[in-house]
């Protein structure tokens, strides 16, 4: 080969190469969800599935576009938002996020977040059918910082069987969501309700009434239930309601007091708890909506809806009212990488929200719709839980507050529900002893009541 | 009797004969300091350790425990982000409502200044033709509508991105904005607000920061929490008995057992007794459960003698704190055992034949003979025993993880949990950071207090007599 022909072939050869340079685009971005089991898998895998969509995109319009999704998901959340926090310090998180909304409060202050409007447009298909209230939750101070991955419920259930054991008629049983709904049935009647069973031996003692076995957002339903505010609509200041605290401590140890539940309830294992469910051990009980495919894919929980009546959170008293509350996760984008990959995330995300990818994941999982859209699609319309609940529920649905101080005022609020009902200090104590926390911790950023 | 010790004779032997080194002999005699470089060299990796994986640490949480850092400051410092909230807290502390209503105005103004700015940005030419052609003049109240209109254009980049970034160049607001620095935030703030006093926009800048600031906060957090004082008795009476019972008394009783039996019955029932020590942590976490759990092995067992049968490590407080003493107690007897072991080989087995001959019992022999002689080890353990027992927490966190009810907590998993893991995410590094140098203060005095007790200087002195 003569020195002109290999300068010619050379020079071919890097004009092949730059120019495919300018058109191949590689990205590889990181997906890291936390609560996810088998169930849910769609919560990662649908921005798989997005990335699919957005490769076949470009490659009609020319472009050689290659993602490549690095999917990593999270059993719990302990591990998963430590494994977050500290990947960001690091420099090594995760491209795309999917946790609980309240993490937007924190985790925007410490610059680990950008925020999605930034970089997609919510007046545009699938965002624009976004439920709104969904959009307020992944909201906060002023900018939109995710995009809602799913949304639930939290019923309170009672087993049907054992209801008629104590005298209830298949029409009683029926009128009874009504019966919640309007407040004419409160908490303390279902404790008399779990008594009885307990006392004719249709459930064994200790088993009238499950609550939730560890910390968790649903206890916020119980404060809500006994007329608890958890952020006042006008200051937007975090509320601790003493008496509603009070109540709702009360509420439980007086179930503890009745044998209903067990002193050493909490801190159980859920394996346990989802087992008593599907074996029908237990008289009432309150979970989330997607626990009810739990109970049927992994514990073998047969005829729910003959089985198992659901409704809202009863009201415990005059001052509450019935209710549940909504913890929609969602999809966040960090300031990992480039503006481009960024921007790439955040279009995966707005593809992976288009309500067919969505509707996998809300009936696989038992979640519910995150737009109206989605609502309308046979897969999930024809789905008897997705669209019940949507329908009896998500309506009377609220949420925790995106508030970065939060977090001290739930784990405040826990530590006391967990010393009242283990019996080591008295209802009074424990409020006092969860006001005091808060008032250290926040000063003048939440209102005692 | 030579006037040296036999440990400086040892380590130096001819330092003495060398002459002209009076002085260096007389430091010897008095049992003085001699500094000797291969002596440091010799020790330079424990320093090093010791620097990196004690002093290190330490320091750290030293510096931790005096700032107010969560997961939402973040640890690497912070920003100024002027956003709704920093104006609703300021207007809480009394700042005037025109300063913040001056700091959240928006102007979006299409005009030439703006479209020359875009352009400097880089934004496409013909785009601008378009916000030229259609909007110029126009005014938007917030960025939302101003996009809104720009959406219609018929050249708008394809990339919503694109499209926010060409709209950035025609706004003025700084709400919501991170500055990196507080210069940058001055600049920012005396652009759109230059009517501001200086300690309007300290107020401002101070409310803005995003990283964490210096405090005593956590401590006097600390010190007012009732929950303190809770803990405080917990870890007590976690240590207390842990290390009496087990640590130390089942492992005396366990090597002075051993002593006395047969060697290959002894060294058989030694090494049973290593099992929990050597088994991983999380391994023997989970038969521990198996062991307790409902249906396990230890109420199977109790509901066949009729005994109440429910699952002893959660079900009532008495059986969790038994649980947790014991499955750690069994850990750390082996390490008394091993500890006590050696130290009784030592003791010159001609006092105990001797002892027999005067017609000593096995228990006047343990009494008189071996407790004396064992002061050393037990210090050694209690001491070293009590500092792990402190800051351990793993157990307890893989089996009753401080349950029923928050009854078994300790402060060591306290600590870990404010700082490191806990359900809501909220970590709090400088408050867990302050329980953990109160855990380093406790753990240091702790030691003083048993080498003043167990007269740690005279077993340092020479001793009396010489073999």
């Amino acid at each position: 080969m003569n020195i002109k022909a290999f300068i010619g072939t050379a020079a071919i050869a890097i004009a092949a190469a730059t120019s495919g340079a300018a058109h191949a685009e590689d990205y590889t971005i990181t997906v890291w969800s936390g609560g996810t089991d088998d169930n849910s898998l769609y919560r990662v895998d649908a921005i798989e599935m997005a990335a699919d969509y957005l490769e076949r995109q470009a490659a009609i319009r020319g472009e050689d576009l290659n993602i490549t999704i690095e999917k990593q998901v999270w059993s719990g959340w302990d591990d998963f938002k430590q494994a977050v926090t500290l990947a960001a310090e690091s420099g090594t998180a995760p491209n795309i996020i999917v946790t609980g909304h309240e993490d937007i409060g924190p985790w925007s202050q410490a610059g680990i977040l950008r925020p999605i409007e930034d970089y997609v447009d919510f007046d545009a298909w699938p965002l624009n059918q976004l439920y709104d209230n969904l959009i307020d939750v992944s909201s906060y101070d002023g900018m939109i910082w995710g995009i809602p991955q799913d949304a639930e419920a939290r019923p309170f259930f009672m087993s049907k069987p054992d209801l008629k054991a104590i005298g209830y008629s298949d029409a009683d049983i029926d009128a009874l969501p009504g019966k919640i709904e309007s407040g004419e049935y409160t908490l303390y009647d279902m404790l008399d309700d779990a008594k009885k069973m307990q006392d004719e031996g249709v459930v064994e003692p200790g088993y009238g009434f499950a609550p939730r076995v560890n910390n968790g957002t649903d206890y916020w339903q119980f404060y809500q239930s006994f007329g608890g505010e958890m952020v006042d609509p006008e200051t937007g200041k975090l509320v601790f309601d003493k008496q509603a605290i009070t109540d709702m401590y009360q509420f439980f140890v007086d179930a503890v007091e009745m044998g209903v539940t067990p002193k050493t309830y909490l801190g159980g294992e859920w394996d346990t708890f989802h087992t008593n469910v599907a074996t029908g051990k237990y008289g009432a009980w309150h979970g989330g909506t997607w626990h009810k495919l739990q109970w049927e894919n992994q514990y073998g929980l047969e005829d729910f809806f003959d089985n198992v009546s659901f409704s809202l959170i009863p009201a415990g008293n005059e001052n509450g009212r019935p209710n549940t509350i909504t913890h929609p996760l969602v999809y966040l984008i960090s300031t990992q990488g480039t503006d481009d990959d960024a921007a790439i995330s955040a279009e995966l995300v707005a593809v992976a929200s288009e309500p067919r990818i969505n509707a996998l994941h809300a009936v696989q999982s038992g979640h519910l719709a995150i737009g109206e859209a989605e609502t309308t699609i046979p897969f999930y319309a024809n789905d008897r839980w997705a669209s019940e609940a949507t329908e009896k529920l998500l309506p009377y649905a609220n949420s925790i507050p995106n508030n970065a101080d939060f977090g001290i005022y739930w784990e405040a609020m826990f530590k006391g529900l967990e010393s009242a009902w283990a019996g080591t200090t008295s209802v009074e104590d424990a409020v006092n002893q969860a006001q005091a926390t808060v008032e250290n911790g926040l000063g003048d950023q939440i209102i005692i009541r | 009797m030579t006037e040296n010790t036999s440990v400086e004779r040892g380590i130096n032997p001819g330092v003495a004969t060398r002459p002209g080194d009076a002085e260096t002999v007389k430091a010897a005699r008095k049992g003085g300091p001699r500094i000797s470089p291969f002596g440091i060299l010799m020790l330079s990796p424990a320093l090093l350790f010791l620097l990196a994986f004690f002093f290190a640490p330490v320091v750290l949480t030293a510096v931790f425990s005096f700032t107010n850092m969560t997961s939402a400051t973040g640890i690497t410092g912070g920003a100024y982000v002027i956003s709704p909230n920093t104006l609703r807290n300021l207007e809480w502390q009394g700042m005037d409502k025109a300063v913040t209503e001056s700091l959240s105005g928006t102007s979006i103004t299409v005009d030439e200044a703006a479209l020359s700015r875009a352009a400097e940005a880089g934004v496409d030419p013909d785009f601008l033709d378009d916000i030229e052609s259609r909007l110029m003049g126009a005014h938007f109240e917030d960025a939302r509508s101003f996009e809104r209109e720009l959406k219609t254009l018929p050249n708008r980049p394809r990339r919503i991105r694109d499209l926010k970034l060409a709209a950035e160049p025609f706004g003025q607001s700084i709400l919501n904005t991170r500055f990196a620095t507080r210069d940058q935030a001055v600049t920012a703030i005396d652009a759109v607000a230059p009517d501001l006093t200086e300690d309007q926009r300290d107020a401002v800048l101070t409310e803005a920061y995003t990283g964490w600031v210096w405090t005593t906060d956590n401590f006097k957090r600390l010190a007012t929490t009732p929950a303190t004082g809770r803990l405080l008795t917990n870890t007590a009476l976690y240590v207390g008995l842990t290390l009496s019972i087990f640590n130390v008394g089942l492992g005396l009783f366990l090597a002075i057992a051993i002593f006395y039996m047969p060697k290959a019955s002894g060294s058989v029932f030694s090494v049973l007794w290593l099992l929990p020590r050597i088994t991983p942590v999380v391994l023997y976490a989970v038969m521990w459960r198996w062991f307790t759990w409902d249906d396990g092995f230890l109420p199977t067992l109790a509901a066949q003698f009729g005994l109440p049968s429910f699952n002893y490590m959660k079900g009532s407080v008495p059986t969790a704190w038994a649980t947790i003493i014991t499955l750690n107690g069994f850990i750390g007897a082996s390490f008394g055992m091993i500890l006590f072991s050696g130290a009784l080989r030592a003791i010159p087995v001609q006092q105990l034949w001797a002892s027999e001959v005067d017609g000593a019992s096995r228990w006047q022999q343990v009494r008189k003979i071996i407790l004396p002689q064992l002061k050393w080890p037990i210090l050694f353990v209690t001491c070293y025993q009590s500092l792990s027992l402190l800051s351990s927490y793993q157990e307890i966190w893989l089996t009753t993880n401080g349950g029923p009810g928050n009854t078994t907590n300790v402060w060591a998993l306290e600590a870990f949990r404010i700082a490191l893991s806990n359900f809501t995410g909220n970590l709090e590094y400088g408050l867990g950071a302050a329980m953990a140098l109160v855990l380093v203060v406790v753990g240091l005095t702790l030691s003083i207090i048993f080498l003043r007790l167990f007269k740690f200087g005279e077993m340092l002195e020479k001793p009396k007599i010489e073999f």
